[in-house]
This record gives C-alpha cells, sequence and structure tokens, in this order.
C-alpha cells in the first residue's frame, strides 16, 4: 500500500486516495511530498541544479521536444526552469543528468567535433533522434534495464512533457483545457458520425 | 476531559465512524467521535481550485495555506477519507457476499443481501446518490437521484462494448444531481477528489455528522490520536487514551461501549497495539485472526485514445470525473478463476496529459500529435477481487515508529494465481472495448508492478469466533461492547467499491447498539 501512495503524486485534482495507476499520471520521477507545494509567483533567480552552461543544454533539448508552433514551446512556457527545479528536488533524476549530459557532448564532439550548443539544428536534431529511436525500442523493457541513452533521454523528454502540459501555455493555450469551470446542467453529448 | 461516561465512544470520523455517530445520536445515545485529525472547513480549507501551474513544481497541495488537514499519507481529519474520494456508491449483490457458497473460494459474509438492503435504501435515501436503474444481477439497484449523462467517449466505448455483450452503465455517484436541504447540486468542475467545497459529493462531516450536532448528543473531539482501547479486568472495554496530534498531551474518553471506525490498517493496527493481561497479543484477538484475511482491491489499468475524438476540437466535458462504469458481468461468462472485476472508465477532458510522455519521438509532429489526442484520451481503471491467502496480513512494525511513538502499522499483500488471471482479463476486456469502439491503446499495465486500493479486510465477520473476529453485527467475539465498522470487518471484498456498504454497515450497527442500551445490556 505504502508503494502505492509513494509513487503516485497526481497533479491537477487527482486526490490519492481512489485514482490512476499509471506513471502517465504523475509527475515524471518527482517524489516531492504533497505539503511542499511551491506558489508559482516566485521570482526565478538561475538555476538551482544546472550549472549556466547545462542549463543552456538543457534549454536547448527542451525547446527542440516542444517547439514553439503557433503557440509558445517549452522555453516560451518556461520548462527549462521546471526541469532544474524539478531535478534539484530529486536525486535520482540528478544522477541521469550528471551522467547523460556529459555522454552527449562527447557524442556530439566525436560526430561534429563542436559542442552540443556550437552544432547546427540539424546535427543536434540527428543526436536527439538517435537517442529517440533506442528509446522506443526499449520500451517494453522495464525501466532499471533500459539502456543509459534512454534513460537520459525518457527523462529530458518526460520532465519537458510534464512541464509543458502542465503549464498554463501548454495546458490552456496549446491543448485548448476548458474545464475546472461550473455547469448549471452536464451536456447530453451524442455519438459522433464522421 | 470530566469523568463524563458516555454511552458510546467512536474511534474515527469518515464514512463508517460519521455515518454511526449520526445514526446513534438521532437515536438519542451520546456519542463521542475521537477523530486523529483537524477539523476542516469544506467551504474555505481546501485548495478545491488550483491548477498545477500556480505552483512552480505543479504539486497542487491539498489544503489552502496555512490550514491544517489532509496533507500526510495517513490522511486524518474530521470526515476522513470521504473529504477525498471519489464517491462511487455501489451496491453489493448476493453473489459478492457469498462467494464461498457460489465458487468454492474465499469466505461468505455472515449476512446476506436481504439484511443489507434496508439500510442501503435508508444510506442512499439521506445522502442522495445518482445512478441508473439498470436491473442487472450482479449490481443490485438503489434508489437513485437522476444519474448524470454519459460523455461522448463514453457513449463510443458503450457502442464497442454491445457488441462484445459487456455492460458499460452510467455510474453511481454520492453525489447531488439536483439540491437537496442545504446542498446544492453538482457544478461539474471535475475537483471532486480535491476537496468539493460545496458538499455536492458527500462527505461525512458536512452530511451526517455536523446536521447530528443539532441533536445535543453528539460529541467531536479532532486532534485526538488514539493510541489505545482500554479494557477492565472484567472483560470490557471501557473508553480510549489518545495523544494530542499537535502538542502530544494524553487524554481519555470513557464509554459503555466503543466502537474502532479509523479506516482498515489503521483500525487493525489500534486493536493490535492495544495490548493487556487479557489480551496480550492484542484486543479481541483471542481467536489470533486479527490481521489476517486482508484482501485490498488490486488495480490494473488501459489508457488509450478514441479514433473518432482524435482531433476534435475540447470541449467541457470534465464534469464529476468518471461517467461511466464496467458492472461484474464475469458470473454469465465462462471463465477459469473465482470472482470477478469492475471498471471505471474515464474520457472526457483532464487538466493533465501526463500520458503526452508515452508518446513516441519529439519536435513539431510530437506536439501536434499530443493536442490532437487531447480530447481522445480514455483510462480504464480496473478493480478485481483478491482471495484470501496466508502472505496477506496486517502486523505492527517491529521497529517502525510514527511521531507520537505509536508503532506503524506493517502491511503485507501478495497477489496469487488467481488475481492474475482476473487481472489479465480485465485487461484484456478492456482492450478489446477500446479496438471495438475504434481507438489506440497506449499502454497496458503490468502485473509484476500490483497496484492495491481500498484497504479492505483483516477483522472480518464470521458467525465461527475462531475464524473470525467480529460477530454479524460487527461486534467483537470476544468483548460484549466493543464494535469494529470499516472496511476491514469485510469477509470478502467484491470487485465494488466499498464506501457504501460501510455506511451501510454503520447505520445497521447504530440500530443494533441503541437496541442494547436501551435493554440495558451495556
Amino acid at each position: 500500500m505504502e508503494t502505492r501512495r509513494d509513487a503516485l503524486k497526481i497533479i491537477g485534482a487527482i486526490g490519492a486516495t481512489c485514482s490512476f495507476p499509471f506513471s502517465a499520471n504523475e509527475l515524471y520521477a518527482q517524489h516531492v511530498h504533497q505539503a511542499e507545494g511551491h506558489p508559482a509567483a516566485q521570482p526565478w533567480s538561475g538555476p538551482k541544479f544546472f550549472t549556466p552552461d547545462q542549463f543552456a543544454v538543457i534549454s536547448r533539448l527542451s525547446d527542440l521536444i516542444i517547439p514553439e508552433t503557433d503557440t509558445p514551446g517549452a522555453l516560451g512556457a518556461g520548462v527549462p526552469q521546471y526541469i532544474d527545479l524539478a531535478v534539484s528536488e530529486e536525486q535520482k533524476l540528478r544522477k541521469v543528468f550528471t551522467d547523460g549530459l556529459p555522454k552527449l557532448e562527447k557524442k556530439s564532439k566525436a560526430k561534429f567535433g563542436s559542442t552540443f550548443l556550437e552544432a547546427t539544428k540539424e546535427q543536434q536534431i540527428e543526436l536527439l533522434e538517435a537517442l529517440s529511436i533506442t528509446a522506443e525500442r526499449e520500451k517494453t523493457r522495464k525501466p532499471e534495464k533500459r539502456s543509459k541513452d534512454t534513460q537520459f533521454f525518457d527523462a529530458i523528454k518526460s520532465l519537458t512533457a510534464d512541464g509543458y502540459y502542465t503549464s498554463k501555455v501548454g495546458l490552456i493555450d496549446e491543448l485548448g483545457y476548458d474545464g475546472n469551470a461550473a455547469l448549471a446542467s452536464f451536456p447530453v453529448a451524442s455519438i459522433p458520425e464522421h | 476531559m470530566s469523568k463524563r461516561v458516555f454511552d458510546v465512544c467512536i474511534v474515527g470520523s469518515g464514512a463508517g465512524g460519521g455515518t454511526l455517530a449520526a445514526h446513534l445520536a438521532r437515536a438519542g445515545v451520546d456519542v463521542v467521535v475521537v477523530e486523529g485529525g483537524p477539523t476542516v472547513n469544506t467551504r474555505t480549507d481546501f485548495n478545491t481550485h488550483a491548477l498545477p501551474f500556480d505552483y512552480a513544481n505543479r504539486h497542487i497541495p491539498t489544503m489552502k495555506g496555512g490550514k491544517p488537514g489532509f496533507t500526510s499519507e495517513r490522511t486524518r481529519g474530521v470526515g476522513g477519507k470521504t473529504m477525498l474520494w471519489n464517491a462511487v456508491a455501489l451496491r453489493l449483490s448476493h453473489r459478492d457476499l457469498k462467494g464461498y457458497t457460489i465458487d468454492g473460494a474465499g469466505a461468505d459474509w455472515p449476512i446476506d443481501y436481504a439484511d443489507l438492503a434496508p439500510y442501503y435504501d435508508k444510506i442512499e435515501s439521506e445522502i442522495g446518490v445518482c445512478g441508473n436503474r439498470d436491473g442487472l444481477e450482479d449490481l443490485p439497484d438503489g434508489i437513485y437521484l437522476p444519474p448524470v449523462a454519459l460523455k461522448e467517449g463514453d457513449l463510443l466505448l458503450q457502442q464497442g462494448a454491445r457488441e462484445l455483450n459487456i455492460p458499460i452503465i452510467q455510474t453511481r455517484k454520492a453525489t447531488l444531481t439536483r439540491a437537496r436541504n442545504t446542498r446544492p447540486a453538482c457544478h461539474y468542475c471535475g475537483n471532486c477528489m480535491a476537496g468539493c467545497d460545496v458538499a455536492a459529493k458527500y462527505n461525512s462531516a458536512d452530511v451526517h455528522m455536523t446536521p447530528a450536532m443539532k441533536t445535543g448528543h453528539l460529541t467531536i473531539i479532532p486532534n485526538a490520536v488514539v493510541s489505545e482501547v482500554t479494557v477492565s479486568p472484567e472483560n470490557r472495554v471501557t473508553g480510549v487514551r489518545y495523544i494530542h496530534r499537535v502538542n502530544h498531551e494524553e487524554g481519555e474518553v470513557q464509554a459503555r461501549c466503543v466502537t474502532v471506525a479509523c479506516a482498515c490498517v489503521q483500525s487493525i493496527a489500534l486493536l493490535l497495539m492495544s495490548k493487556s493481561r487479557l489480551y496480550r497479543d492484542g484486543l479481541a484477538n483471542s481467536s489470533g485472526q486479527l490481521g489476517r484475511h486482508f484482501i485490498p482491491h488490486f488495480n490494473s489499468g488501459v489508457e488509450g485514445f478514441l479514433t473518432k475524438r482524435i482531433g476534435q476540437k475540447p470541449t467541457n466535458d470534465e464534469g464529476f470525473i468518471d461517467h461511466a462504469y464496467l458492472p461484474s458481468y464475469m458470473h454469465a461468462r465462462k471463465r477459469d478463476y473465482a470472482r470477478s472485476f469492475g471498471i471505471q472508465i474515464y474520457t472526457g477532458i483532464r487538466r493533465t496529459a501526463g500520458w503526452a510522455r508515452l508518446m513516441p519521438g519529439f519536435g513539431e509532429r510530437y506536439k501536434q500529435s499530443v493536442k490532437q489526442r487531447f480530447p481522445a484520451y480514455v483510462n480504464f481503471q480496473c478493480f478485481g477481487e483478491m482471495i484470501p491467502n496466508k502472505q496477506s496480513y496486517v502486523t505492527l512494525h517491529k521497529s517502525k515508529k510514527d511521531r507520537y511513538g505509536l508503532p506503524e502499522p506493517h502491511v503485507h499483500a501478495v497477489q496469487e494465481g488467481n488475481e492474475r488471471k482476473i487481472y489479465d482479463d480485465m485487461n484484456r476486456a478492456a482492450v478489446a472495448i477500446l479496438e471495438k469502439a475504434g481507438g489506440e491503446v497506449l499502454s497496458v499495465s503490468h502485473f509484476n508492478e500490483p497496484i492495491f486500493n481500498h484497504q479492505l479486510g483483516g477483522c472480518r465477520m464470521g458467525d465461527d469466533p475462531k475464524s473470525s473476529v467480529l460477530d454479524k453485527f460487527c461486534k467483537a467475539h470476544d468483548l460484549p461492547n466493543l464494535y469494529v465498522v470499516d472496511g476491514s470487518v469485510f469477509p470478502s471484498a467484491s470487485e465494488k467499491n466499498p464506501t457504501l456498504t460501510i455506511m451501510a454497515l454503520a447505520a445497521r450497527t447504530a440500530e443494533h447498539i441503541s437496541d442494547r442500551l436501551r435493554k440495558g445490556e451495556m
């Protein structure tokens, strides 16, 4: 029982008493005690965990994962700041990044002779694409059986997705979430035709 | 406290304790409720309407800043878990109560549906339950307010299920769909489990205890963590001792009768730690059965997308979360396991898209793909019934203590072959329905990481004092004036959400206790 309670940190209105058993409904790898929610209004004073260089790489990666389209992307939604906060609060994630970021730099050097940030957008996408393909191939493995590359990709992608789709930009502007509002009655639906 | 002796002392104030307290007070019995947590004002104290982006780390605290209440894992507070429950309110059937007789596994209840039915009637009438009278053998109908309409996604799944001859019905919840007394009807904001701040959803504080205070027979002592149920050398319980939640001062309450109703595992733990000369292995445990036959529900789940809804413009169909329910239908099917399962079905928009991280790829196409699927997401939450086994039980932890110095409960729960068969079958059913309805499967949960929900059993009712702790009125076999009313008393779990049954048992026990008090038996 305890494991379930520990594992489930559910966002939104879904409480911990009777809800969803999926990773997809909890914030990725965050084990922050519920009472420690921080008001979002505090001004940001630079990264808590990443060095400025690392933070620039995290920002670039999140921008590649969710780019700006007709709505802002990860950068416009403050996702890098969220990732920094989440990683600073979660020991297991820190290791994934302290291992994964130098490895990414090494690959960039070996392949393109430049740092990740100096590489062209196409080259950056190429590096990320390789990780994404490996991750997709290892999807059915248990998390602890996945390669270091996949763990790194899972972490940066999951944190980006979480941070983006829980932001106002992601949830309201991009997805069009329209709930949390009072209705006089619940509308009667019908089966769509097409 | 003075030397006042109450008629009945109830430990805990949730579905069991709160219902029992109100019913006894209304019958003129002097009741004291001793609750480990603080009093919470549902109208002002819950963070009901917050959204994740109000918080930098996207965790929404349950309580508003500075308000004490439901913040810890072991939720305590006046109203108990009814403050945050999802309100699914189902009756057990004859089949659920007589499972051993019917398929030879687990245990029968010492009572049958006819014994419970009048109390289900009573509870539904007084708290307000919405639903449809579906006429199903496995899920008896009750007294209902009008049901809430199914969402578009539910209708698609219902259509798919119909082709497989599987029923999907409108869910039954203890949420008002019509205003009643001081409570308004539900306004479908989707915040049920964040603490309904208008009490359209049932909670035991606003619906049962507060109105019962007017009788003058109900006293509530909040912030009092009970550490022991005391027993006299004459083998009668005499009251409880407690530790103040904040200042840790000790106190006691005396009563002619004690009812333990502080949620399954904690009730078992309280009895186990109430050791005395007469009961060295825990109160009411002469049989050694206390803590055994622990049978929580186990959960599986399937998520995916309905093709017809991919790319639709989202509308506000969040509603009161899940509107559709797949009731047990397996009695009519050939199967290689005992018991059954039920599925809560979630469709429509939600304020979370955690599933987005499971979608493949990245970049513009990924972003587009998530957006299109937002209104199309479906989630099947499956609940299976566990058969009791020797490895599943509750004890006290040998070394771990809580902040009051009380031993932590130690929960052991192991699923075996029958559970695995149910687990696989309920996921299979969910996938089949989704595919028939026209959809994509995103993820299917795995048996090797079981998730338990709804703590049940461990202090079961039964006719035989050697194999059960309580009799058919939830009274301890060992003592004349000790009762237990919560999920721990269930001899078999059924697959159905237990709260309505806990409340019906509480109403029945209230009648029994007040009769005995009147006859001078306590």
